[in-house]
């Protein structure tokens, strides 16, 4: 919104402020002024809208006059005066939906000369960013900009009879804008009519049917208010953002109606002498009642600004904003609101901290630490285990990526994904971006080829979610490229996976998936529970290199981590240790051979590693372990551990194994 | 006991002659071992006078000394040069580079977060966490921001097709936290947030937030100012100036825009605080009663602070990183550098 400063200047009497100081000011105590530009003479405030949504008076010169008024301390200068305009008007208006439309007022005016507007009018509306169309049009701009009230002149000739109706857009109801744009509307358009059809847009935009021309001699001023959800709803649907509805849809004062059309009276006498009003105001009104006074006690008020401030300075800072002001008692204040701080504004006491603690100004108030007895916070254990993840990956070399939460079509199904199935962005920002992840993969791939330009060998880490229709669930994915034959890619994440948690186990699977490696896909166990995948991107997914990956789910793996911990006793007795070394066949599973030869060394195993992987000849292959085996109360005898040795090999016989003894 | 001398002076060159920890210990044997010359000599004393004996003792017992003296002194110095001629050998270049894999790095955005996990829960705060797809309740109804207000400008969402959205911002998660845990309450919220917006250099559509409240029983204006002075003076690790201004948020009243004065002029004016002296930096505020109603909080009982810190935004004060996208890019050329 621009504000002219010569504007505001007429408005605040003796107002001795620089346009610099007054816009800094107008930052402070009001709302964010993003600079001043000179304009001719006039110097130009720029505020930002965005800190005007819930002020309706603040889209006016007029209401920011009154609030540098208050804060300079001048005078607030009424730009409008009262009319005696009596008689019937010749206009009648039919509201059908009151709420939709609380008051509409029309006047009607006769002999008006249409032609472009003398320079002082056309340059005041240039100022603030408004082109000057012709007198009658930009009357009802400029008061628009001055009190924020927006109007509209209908040609009244064009008129079908004398009825003006506010109705709902019948459905299907076409509709020519004054820019000539044709619109279809519905039920919820609300439009004003003629006997005829629409002739305006409620609220929106005037009707091209009824436009002033040069020869227009006779205009139905409209000075109307309409509901903000109702104007903002259409003005969305159709994509039709004017002043007016930027207006109405900040919720418009309707005591301001007939204000406007007195000052746009006064102004039309001036651009068009010998214009003569027809009848009085007509003024169809349904008003919702005066809200009741706000009672602000002014400890109250102490305690949440945290400073002290008396009842009198309280006072004078509503009644400079013209508030009206009671004492209800000696520590509370009955607050009455204007009708234009009304509509939305203000309406419960926290609203006034706002209006006192802006004009004593916040640098008033000194920090200060509040008392509150020490609480221990609710505990946030899933966020610690995150980054005690991400800290351990990241001591093993994997560098954290954040990937977005969007995929395309085509990423989803390369793995494996019905987008039909997946969360649906409604208005994506790009084609490609229209589906809510339900895996880190696909990106985690796309890292791979983009970095693999780079880097011959990489190594990368996410945490974030997958979201699903029902749920969102965090994972930790983790990558590693690398030229060569990616066997040791495919290690050093098995390691980097226990690192992360114990009780990792590796279960290789036969049903991979088609993005997978065939033969180089285990599922990740913790504590026998399945938590995720390790395998290696199948070739057709990646060139040039091999990805490696590790999925694992969090949200689970946190689940699994053990509560409490139990320290063991050292142990007393001495253990013994042996190998042996199996001979299996070529695709013998090193981890399933071990398992087995720790069932078959029973209650006594303290523990087994294994030692070696030798080829022999024919294709088998010769695994060798080391057991250490002893008893918790004794030691065993020479006897008792060779007793176990042979019960392993008898047993390992038995399962089709021959021993190199 | 004639030849002693001859014998030991023998010795005694041989013991200087020999240049190898062997070749001494050959010397040794040779006169001084079980079997040597010099020490079988003792064995024909039995022919000597007891006063012969006792003088050709205490003669030959002084050429064992200097002997041993001699060949631990010989032994010492070819220990010596065993020792250097052993770490001669052992040269390695040191410049060589160490093999195996060093550590990754953290993204920038989680290790400035973390630091500011860190220093709220030092100040007794919680840190909750919230859903990134939201509700149209919780993301805008319920912090007092209904449909058709044109607040919801403010924020370009993404809707999905189901009729949630993507959350516009971490402020739903005082409305889950309150609900769970009620008041008194101190919690940050920092997390993922989507604005349907296009992407350059100064904008991205995911970026991160951290949303911090404060519900007990008489929260002040003061307070707030108090917290926000102690927390942005942590986070820039230097005391600074702040100034709260009118700010308009439906969650919020009052609601306010915070500045720091500017960093880099110290409020004299300068390009990166647009010669005003002042960097806007977070929009807060008291909690607006509405919102602790739809908390299920009784605002006659209780109220509080709010504030939005940009995450986003202040990684890239921090590192000076002057285009977004780059956060979100996995390019480890760039992540490696943190």
């Amino acid at each position: 919104m621009k504000f002219s400063y010569q504007w505001l200047r007429e408005l605040v009497e003796d107002l001795s402020a620089s346009p610099a100081e007054a816009a800094r000011m107008i930052t402070l105590k009001t709302a964010e002024s993003e600079g001043v530009e000179a304009h001719g003479s006039d110097s130009i405030i720029e505020v930002d809208n965005k800190s005007l949504t819930h002020r309706p008076d603040l889209w006016g010169h007029s209401g920011m006059a009154r609030e540098l008024a208050a804060i300079f301390g001048k005078k607030l200068l009424d730009p409008v005066k009262p009319r005696q305009l009596t008689g019937n008007s010749p206009i009648h208006v039919d509201i059908e939906d009151y709420t939709l439309c609380p008051r509409y007022s029309a006047l009607l005016l006769e002999n008006v000369t249409v032609k472009p507007s003398p320079a002082w009018l056309a340059q005041r509306l240039e100022s603030v960013g408004l082109n000057a169309i012709n007198n009658v049009v930009d009357v009802t701009n400029f008061v628009m900009a001055e009190i924020a009230q927006p109007m509209h002149a209908f040609d009244s000739t064009k008129l079908h009879a004398d009825t003006i109706f506010v109705r709902s857009a019948r459905d299907g109801e076409e509709f020519v804008s004054l820019s000539e744009e044709r619109f279809t509307l519905d039920p919820s358009n609300l439009v004003i009519a003629d006997a005829q059809g629409a002739i305006a847009l409620a609220g929106v935009k005037g009707g091209a049917s009824s436009g002033i021309s040069e020869s227009t001699t006779r205009i139905v001023l409209e000075s109307a208010n309409f509901n903000a959800a109702n104007v903002r709803r259409t003005s969305s649907r159709l994509k039709l953002r004017t002043d007016a509805s930027m207006r109405f849809e900040k919720s418009q004062d309707p005591v301001n109606t007939v204000r406007g059309l007195y000052r746009a009276l006064e102004l039309l006498e001036q651009v068009s002498p010998g214009i003569r009003v027809v009848g009085g105001i007509a003024d169809a009104h349904r008003l919702p009642p005066a809200p009741a006074p706000v009672a602000l006690p002014v400890k109250w008020l102490e305690r949440k600004l945290g400073r002290p401030i008396s009842t009198a300075e309280v006072r004078a800072i509503l009644e400079s904003l013209e508030f009206r002001v009671e004492e209800l008692d000696e520590e509370t204040l009955s607050v009455f609101v204007p009708s234009w701080r009304a509509t939305k504004d203000i309406s419960i006491r926290e609203d006034l901290v706002e209006e006192v603690g802006r004009m004593v100004g916040y640098d008033s108030i000194t920090p200060t630490a509040p008392l509150a007895p020490a609480r221990v916070p609710p505990a946030s254990p899933a966020r610690l285990f995150h980054h005690r993840m991400r800290e351990m990956a990241a001591a093993q070399g994997f560098t954290e990526v954040y990937n977005y939460s969007f995929l395309s079509d085509e990423q989803a199904r390369e793995f494996g994904f019905d987008p039909a199935a997946l969360v649906q962005v409604a208005n994506p920002i790009a084609a490609g971006q229209n589906l809510l992840r339900p895996s880190l993969l696909p990106l985690i791939a796309k890292n791979l080829a983009d970095n693999a330009r780079h880097f011959d060998s990489f190594r990368f880490c996410e945490i974030g979610r997958e979201i699903h229709p029902d749920r969102e669930i965090a994972h930790f994915a983790a990558a590693i490229y690398s030229k060569g034959d990616g066997a040791a890619a495919l290690s050093e994440l098995k390691r980097l996976a226990e690192c992360l948690s114990s009780g990792i186990d590796f279960l290789p699977v036969s049903e991979t998936r088609s993005y997978e490696h065939p033969h180089r896909t285990a599922e990740v166990l913790c504590h026998r529970t399945p938590i995720g995948r390790l395998f290696e991107l199948h070739p057709s997914m990646i060139e040039g290199g091999r990805g490696s990956v590790l999925d694992l789910d969090l949200e689970l793996l946190e689940k699994l981590q053990p509560l409490s911990l139990r320290y063991q006793p050292l142990r007393r007795f001495p253990v013994s240790a042996f190998d042996l070394s199996v001979v299996a066949p070529a695709r013998a599973l090193i981890g399933k051979v071990q398992t087995q030869l720790a069932g078959l060394a029973g209650a006594d195993l303290v523990s087994i590693s294994f030692l070696r992987d030798f080829g022999l000849p024919g294709g088998e292959r010769s695994l060798s372990y080391r057991l250490t085996v002893g008893a918790s109360e004794r030691t065993l005898s020479s006897d008792e551990v060779a007793a176990i040795r042979n019960r392993i090999i008898e047993g390992m016989r038995a399962h089709g194994y021959e021993l190199k003894v | 006991m004639t030849g002693f001398l001859e014998l030991h002076s023998a010795a005694v060159a041989q013991l200087e002659a020999a240049a190898t920890l062997e070749a001494i210990e050959a010397v040794r044997v040779e006169f001084w071992g079980r079997k040597g010359k010099l020490a079988l000599a003792s064995k024909e004393f039995g022919k000597l006078t007891p006063e012969e004996r006792a003088r050709s003792g205490k003669l030959l017992n002084e050429y064992k000394q200097a002997f041993e003296q001699l060949y631990e002194f010989r032994k010492a110095r070819l220990d010596a040069a065993a020792l250097d001629a052993r770490l001669e050998s052992e040269w390695l270049d040191l410049t060589a580079p160490a093999p195996g894999v060093r550590p990754g790095s953290l993204h920038p955005v989680t290790q400035v977060q973390k630091e500011l996990e860190d220093l709220f829960v030092s100040l007794g705060f919680a840190i909750m966490d919230g859903p990134e797809v939201e509700t149209e309740h919780y993301n805008f109804d319920a912090l007092n921001i209904p449909s058709h207000h044109p607040a919801r400008d403010m924020q370009d969402t993404f809707w999905l097709r189901d009729g949630r959205l993507l959350r516009t911002h971490t402020s739903p998660v005082q409305v889950r936290a309150l609900e769970k845990f009620g008041p008194p309450l101190k919690m940050i919220a920092p997390g993922r947030v989507f604005r349907n917006e296009e992407v350059d250099a100064s904008h991205e559509h995911t970026f991160y937030q951290l949303e911090g409240m404060m519900v007990d029983r008489d929260v002040s204006v003061a307070h707030l100012i108090y917290f926000m002075k102690t927390l942005l003076s942590a986070v820039f690790h230097r005391d600074v100036t702040i100034r709260l201004r009118p700010g308009y948020f439906p969650f919020v009243e009052p609601g306010f825009e915070l500045d720091i004065q500017c960093l880099i002029c110290g409020g004299s004016g300068c390009p990166v605080c647009k010669h005003s002296g002042w960097v806007e930096l977070l929009p807060c505020g008291l909690v607006n009663p509405e919102v602790l109603r739809y908390s299920g909080v009784d605002p006659k009982e209780w109220n509080g602070f709010a504030f939005g810190l940009g995450l986003t935004r202040l990684v890239m004060m921090r590192y000076a990183i002057d285009d977004i996208r780059l956060l979100m890019s996995g390019d480890l050329r760039f992540l490696n550098q943190f």
